[in-house]
């Protein structure tokens, strides 16, 4: 509680043929973060262990086949047989399958787009009785097929042609509701024809599927046709086998994946170790609880033939941090990591978030009846993602703090009154805004003060007494000025020019700590505090802004109940819509409104941020 | 329900108060959003700061509030 577990820093040094016993039993120890070693003057970085080579040529290829397999990602049960050469064969023998399908599916796909470019030119040639043959180069014909823009103009097109030449012969039809034709004549004037035609406004269409077709272009449609349906039924059993595949592989699959990632972490940690030709040498940080067994522990399985230094952690040393809460705080650690997670020398606010969060929270939602709802919302949440339990942890805390609030205030659903019962309140929300208004500025005051005691004191034990006396307590005494100020315009009876002399000798004291405290930022920071106090407000105008949404909607659905009839549904369903709306308008408005407050006004107090966090080797990223 | 025409100029007043800092919270804010939004592309862990950069803004409307209360207050 307020303090991250406590960090010993550890040094392991071995001879080399050490190496893999120690990187085996530390992954399974998980409990040693391992600072990376950077490439200097007297130690070169460790190489990799042997088998990473072909660790990662075998990953590489789970991992494609997880990916062309479409596999999602998930908690599995799968017995695997943990050997290499198991994993590489069947993989290998996967990829073999599976690419022969994908082969076999690529040509059927090609087969069906080409079919489909043939059904189209036997579409528009259909009702041309010339057989499909006749479509083929020739010496001293020529012909010419394609669409006219008027579809009367066919017989007057034949007019014209028949006066260039007799030897002619003309098909025409609609297609589309557009007139097709197709035109044979001497090669020997076609140009005179093609000029003829493009008066006709004739617009051209070649047909470069069909050349090696025969006979009827309706009875091959036909055939196309059915020949395009067995091509697609094959289509689809090349893809159901390929998503049995990805079935019957999928745990074998998933299960490879994370054990053969986890070789190669431990094959490659040598790759953050110092090195010499013959030894090794791993720098790293152990929570001290764990300090004297861990090291027992390598001590043993190497029949102490390695050395291992430690120490408890350094002022300058950049340590990484394990946040240390009780149980039912724990959830609250989300926020930090959310935002940055405390150095190791200062106070972790996890827990005071805990106690303050939830209150700032209810303080804004503030309402009985939509505490009770989302604390049964997030309950069921909960039980259905059990992934997102320190957030929705963190939501039920909240929702009691609403709850509470909610009595104090006197609200339930917006309501003050159940029937005839008035529900007693210490402070009605809607009534006495001024009682509210000066009571979130009162809890904005202690919450501020609450932040630079903190700071106070995070100060004081890393810099001495001093440096926490001007950078924080300063403020302090700034805020006794204050009230100061209001004591002398209000309760004495010196002469105006007496008070501002009094008020500005006074004023240096705080004036001149601060500049010794912070320098000139913290002079230029004075309005901040007083912006930081109004910022409070909020706990004020946002509760306001929900109970009066939640009158507005208990006033429109009173009006229909009165009306009576069927309207008592609409009545009924206004009620439902409108209080969802507003529970969920109220959830996200205090929910964030009250992160900002920590984030912005309180932690700006006193948190520094920034450190590491505390990852040991062999423990999953989740 | 006759009112004066003061008491009407006071709640126009406020109301101007209200507007004007909601508008200039809405701007600062879709700035900041914007901004926001392109470095979560980037980075996706920025998330939780974007969101709470996102916010810092609405101070300016709470001071609106607060100086339309103040203007409403004069109406008594």
């Amino acid at each position: 509680m307020l303090r991250p577990y406590e960090m010993s820093s550890v040094i392991i040094t071995g001879p080399k043929n050490l190496q893999e016993t120690i990187i085996k039993e530390l992954h399974n120890l998980k409990i040693l973060h391992i600072i990376e070693h950077s490439k200097n003057e007297f130690a070169d970085i460790g190489r990799p262990l042997e088998s990473a080579n072909r660790l990662s040529e075998i990953l590489v290829k789970v991992r494609a086949l997880i990916a062309a397999l479409n596999i999602k990602k998930q908690e599995i049960k799968f017995e695997l047989k943990k050997s290499f050469l198991e994993i590489e064969s069947t993989a290998r023998k996967l990829t073999e399958e599976l690419n022969i399908n994908l082969e076999e599916l690529k040509k059927t796909e090609e087969l069906i787009s080409k079919n489909e470019s043939i059904k189209q030119e036997l579409e528009i040639l259909k009702d041309i009785n010339a057989p499909l043959e006749s479509f083929a180069p020739y010496k001293s014909l020529a012909y010419f097929t394609g669409y006219l823009k008027d579809e009367n103009k066919a017989l007057a097109l034949k007019e014209e042609l028949l006066k260039a030449t007799q030897k002619l012969m003309l098909f025409h039809c609609l297609v589309k509701k557009r007139c097709f034709i197709v035109l044979f004549i001497d090669s020997k004037i076609k140009d005179a024809v093609s000029n003829i035609l493009r008066k006709a406004n004739f617009s051209p269409v070649s047909f470069v599927n069909i050349g090696n077709l025969k006979g009827n272009a309706s009875a091959n449609f036909k055939k196309i046709e059915e020949e395009t349906a067995k091509l697609q039924k094959k289509k689809g059993e090349i893809k159901a086998k390929i998503v049995n595949l990805g079935k019957d592989y999928k745990d074998f699959l998933i299960a490879s994946d994370d054990f053969l990632s986890e070789q190669l972490e431990k094959a490659e940690a040598p790759l953050k170790f110092a090195a010499t030709p013959s030894s090794f040498l791993i720098k790293g940080w152990i929570p001290t609880d764990d300090l004297s067994k861990s090291i027992d522990r390598l001590n043993k399985i190497t029949h102490n033939k390695i050395f291992v230094h430690f120490e408890s952690a350094k002022k300058e040393d950049k340590v990484p941090v394990k946040l240390k809460n009780p149980k039912y705080a724990k959830a609250f650690e989300f926020f930090m990591d959310l935002y940055t997670l405390p150095t190791y020398k200062e106070i972790d606010p996890t827990f005071i978030m805990f106690l303050t969060y939830p209150l700032l929270f209810g303080f804004m939602l503030g309402d009985f009846g939509y505490g009770l709802t989302t604390l049964i919302l997030f309950m069921i949440l909960k039980r259905l993602m059990p992934k997102a339990k320190n957030f929705l942890n963190i939501l039920i805390f909240s929702s009691l703090s609403t709850m509470f609030f909610g009595l104090l205030f006197g609200e339930f659903f917006g309501f003050e009154e159940i029937g005839s019962f008035y529900l007693p309140h210490i402070l009605s929300r809607v009534h006495d805004i001024n009682g509210l208004m000066f009571l979130a500025l009162v809890v904005g005051i202690i919450h501020i003060n609450l932040g630079l005691l903190i700071g106070f004191i995070n100060e004081y034990k890393s810099h001495g007494f001093r440096t926490g006396l001007y950078a924080k307590g300063s403020w302090f005494i700034f805020e006794i000025w204050l009230v100061f100020v209001v004591w002398l315009f209000n309760f004495t009876n010196f002469t105006l020019s007496t008070k501002i002399l009094i008020l500005l000798l006074t004023l240096i004291v705080p004036l001149y700590m601060l500049y010794k405290g912070e320098g000139i930022r913290g002079i230029i920071e004075i309005p901040s505090i007083f912006s930081n106090t109004l910022s409070y407000a909020r706990l004020m105008a946002i509760g306001l802004s929900s109970v009066v949404l939640a009158l507005i909607i208990n006033d429109s659905a009173e009006q229909f109940f009165h009306k009576g009839g069927f309207l008592v549904l609409i009545g009924v369903l206004i009620l439902v819509i409108g209080h969802v709306i507003n529970i969920m308008l109220g959830l996200l408005g205090s929910f964030l409104h009250s992160l900002r407050l920590h984030y912005v006004e309180f932690f700006t107090k006193f948190f520094h941020g920034g450190a590491k966090k505390y990852q040991p080797f062999g423990l999953k990223i989740q | 329900m006759a009112v004066e025409i003061s008491t009407g100029l006071i709640a126009l007043a406020s109301g101007l108060a209200i507007a004007g800092s909601a508008f200039a919270a809405a701007w600062a804010e879709k700035e900041i959003g914007v901004a926001a939004i392109g470095a979560m592309a980037e980075k996706e862990e920025l998330f939780g700061k974007g969101l709470i950069l996102t916010v810092i803004p609405e101070t300016i409307v709470i001071f609106g509030l607060v100086i339309a209360y103040l203007i409403l207050g004069l109406a008594k």
